[in-house]
């Protein structure tokens, strides 16, 4: 029983940890070597991928989507998609996806004359799925080890998160100690009790000392 | 614009939800405060008709006008974090 209480909790909060990680947006400091656009299949992976640009047609079973090439500023390289979110889910209700292109496309450079950009993103980047995290926002920063900023919302957003958990946490434990501690004792009483006179009854079929 | 009749068809609904359980959250707040005053006060009419007035005072009230903050605040922060997004 602990076992299985143990392996629920700790799914439940690799999981809880694993879509905050997704969602919550995140900074890099990059250098965009180049932007591309490619036509993609949606496959399995398709629920790592965003709809078509608000006001297409979301119907189609495949699009072009924007990508934008770098190079992170620890050295090595990242692939970022570049799709509206929309009204979508995460709710980040990003429209300008060709504005972003165009801005990234802008601030291409090469190894030599180095341009450094802060680009926000949310999403992972995994070889074996095919998923690249997604564009949110593209700003210009001095050099290679500008600061990336406090993650204010983060910080709210994962803060307002464990106060909800821990309010319901405690309540649940209220609740428990006043109300289902107390019968469940009660049954246990009740079998212990039952238990004894059955045992009893048994006891009075069996052979009595011959002495 | 499917995608926007979504959001919000599901978004009404929810805040819905959140504002009808608000709301007689905070009337049966009111109504515990109210039996609380007439305890404490000189009780001059009896008990029901206290509480009868206090309510009605209530529902005419700026206070409860604020529980509608639960449909203003969302739509706000989503055209917050629209202008942040694509304008800023």
């Amino acid at each position: 029983m602990a076992i299985i209480k143990w392996v629920f909790w700790i799914t439940f909060w690799v999981l809880a940890g694993a879509f905050f990680h997704y969602t919550l947006p995140q900074v890099d400091i990059v250098r965009v070597t180049d932007t591309y656009e490619k036509r993609i299949d949606f496959g399995e992976n398709s629920i790592f991928w965003a709809q078509a640009d608000v006001g297409n047609d979301g119907t189609a079973v495949n699009r072009d989507v924007f990508f934008i090439q770098t190079r992170r500023a620890k050295g090595d390289v990242m692939v970022y998609r570049n799709e509206d979110t929309g009204w979508g889910w995460p709710p980040y209700f990003k429209f300008d996806t060709s504005n972003l292109q165009a801005e990234a496309a802008d601030a291409k450079s090469t190894g030599e004359a180095a341009k450094y950009v802060a680009i926000k993103h949310y999403g992972w980047r995994n070889e074996f799925l095919s998923i690249f995290p997604n564009a949110i926002s593209i700003r210009a920063v001095d050099g290679p080890d500008a600061a990336k900023g406090i993650p204010w919302l983060n910080i709210f957003i994962l803060a307002l998160f464990f106060a909800i958990a821990y309010a319901i946490w405690v309540r649940w434990r209220r609740f428990r100690m006043a109300r289902i501690d107390p019968t469940l004792e009660a049954i246990e009483d009740d079998l212990v009790e039952k238990r004894g006179r059955f045992s009893r009854w048994i006891g009075t079929w069996r052979a009595k000392d011959k002495s | 614009m499917l995608a926007l009749a979504r959001l919000v068809v599901v978004g009404f609904i929810v805040l819905t939800v959140i504002y009808v359980c608000l709301s007689f959250y905070s009337r049966a707040v009111r109504k515990g405060k109210l039996r609380q005053k007439w305890q404490d006060g000189p009780q001059k009419v009896n008990r029901e008709t206290f509480v009868q007035r206090g309510l009605e005072k209530y529902d005419g009230s700026i206070r409860r006008k604020l529980i509608l903050g639960v449909y203003v605040v969302p739509v706000v922060v989503v055209g917050v974090i629209i202008y942040l997004t694509n304008f800023s």
